[in-house]
């Protein structure tokens, strides 16, 4: 018996206390099918055996629990053990280099960790902490990502209440597109200005 | 023409990578959209409840539930993989007789009659 099918016969029975429980985790890093998990869940719902506000409610404070875990512990456990070990082996600046970098894109990698590419998101948690990406900035972020994620895929799978096979397998494949496609972007516009005639030097 | 260096093949290797698995996502994103939009069911898997396969196939649950041998209440929540263990049959076995019942469900077939009476409420 897969862990999809433990996962899902035991929500048709323990419901929302589950499904709180598989996303906190899931958000922390286990790897879980929780998108999947979400869909069926919007199903269930649909076919009457789960409420769909409970499941939105819950789903999305768990997966913003979840994810102050992973910030938490890498903020306050993780941070202060690479600082040290940096001290010693003389690495600051690269902690000071990731901190801008974290700065300067965390907001819009956080987000989009939350819905689209959900795989990343216990990772930009860990990096988030450890370059001490601000908390406030941090929770915006979070929320508003893991809000649109829970009632994107309950949403889709209530509507799709007789496609969630289809539906998580094309959404899983489309989000894994996109990004291939904004890193094609990012890349393809550095390949176009290592081409372009350089402006003339002003004296 | 500028130098070809090191630093750019690299980058421009990168660049078609990225583009090469966007493209290869896409296609594996079209596949089951082309198969839901010539098939419209899709296929029974191991996770599936027999609940599930009855509202995605538009048939009535009590009918898959008679063709397991199995009480239609309470319903049975267990994905199609305990209940084929629990009865000594395989995932194809279980894929076979659901199919079955539910092309006799289904028009030109006349539709199924309604559940029997619940055992439970029965003196």
């Amino acid at each position: 018996m897969s862990i999809t099918d433990y996962l899902l016969a035991e929500m048709s029975v323990h419901g929302v206390p589950l499904l709180f429980g598989v996303v906190t985790v899931a958000s922390v890093g286990v790897p879980f099918p929780v998108t999947f998990t979400l869909v069926a869940a919007g199903s269930l719902a649909r076919q009457g055996e789960m409420s769909l506000l409970p499941i939105i409610v819950a789903g999305s404070a768990a997966a913003i629990l979840g994810d102050h875990i992973g910030y938490g512990l890498s903020r306050w456990g993780g941070r202060p053990l690479i600082v040290r070990i940096s001290r010693r082996i003389g690495g600051e600046h690269k902690i000071k280099k990731a901190e801008a970098l974290s700065k300067k894109w965390g907001g819009s990698g956080i987000f989009f960790s939350r819905w689209l590419i959900t795989e990343l998101g216990p990772w930009l948690n860990v990096t988030s902490g450890i370059a001490a990406y601000p908390l406030r900035r941090f929770v915006i972020w979070d929320v508003l990502g893991e809000v649109l994620w829970v009632v994107l895929y309950v949403m889709l799978g209530y509507i799709f209440s007789d496609r969630v096979l289809f539906i998580s397998q094309i959404m899983g494949n489309l989000a894994w597109a996109i990004l291939a496609f904004v890193v094609a972007i990012i890349l393809g516009w550095r390949l176009f200005r290592y081409f372009r005639p350089a402006a003339p030097a002003i004296e | 023409m500028k130098k070809f260096g090191w630093r750019k093949s690299v980058v421009a290797a990168a660049f078609l990578l990225s583009l090469a698995i966007g493209i290869f996502f896409v296609v594996r994103a079209v596949r089951p959209a082309i198969y839901w939009h010539y098939h419209k069911d899709e296929p029974i898997e191991s996770w599936m409840s027999v609940g599930y396969v009855a509202h995605s196939y538009h048939v009535p649950p009590h009918v898959l539930f008679l063709a397991l041998g199995l009480p239609h209440k309470p319903p049975d929540k267990r994905p199609l993989s305990e209940i084929a263990r629990a009865q000594n049959r395989s995932m194809d076995e279980i894929r076979t007789i659901l199919l079955d019942a539910i092309v006799h469900a289904r028009p030109p077939y006349p539709p199924p009659p309604p559940p029997p009476p619940d055992p439970r409420s029965s003196p």
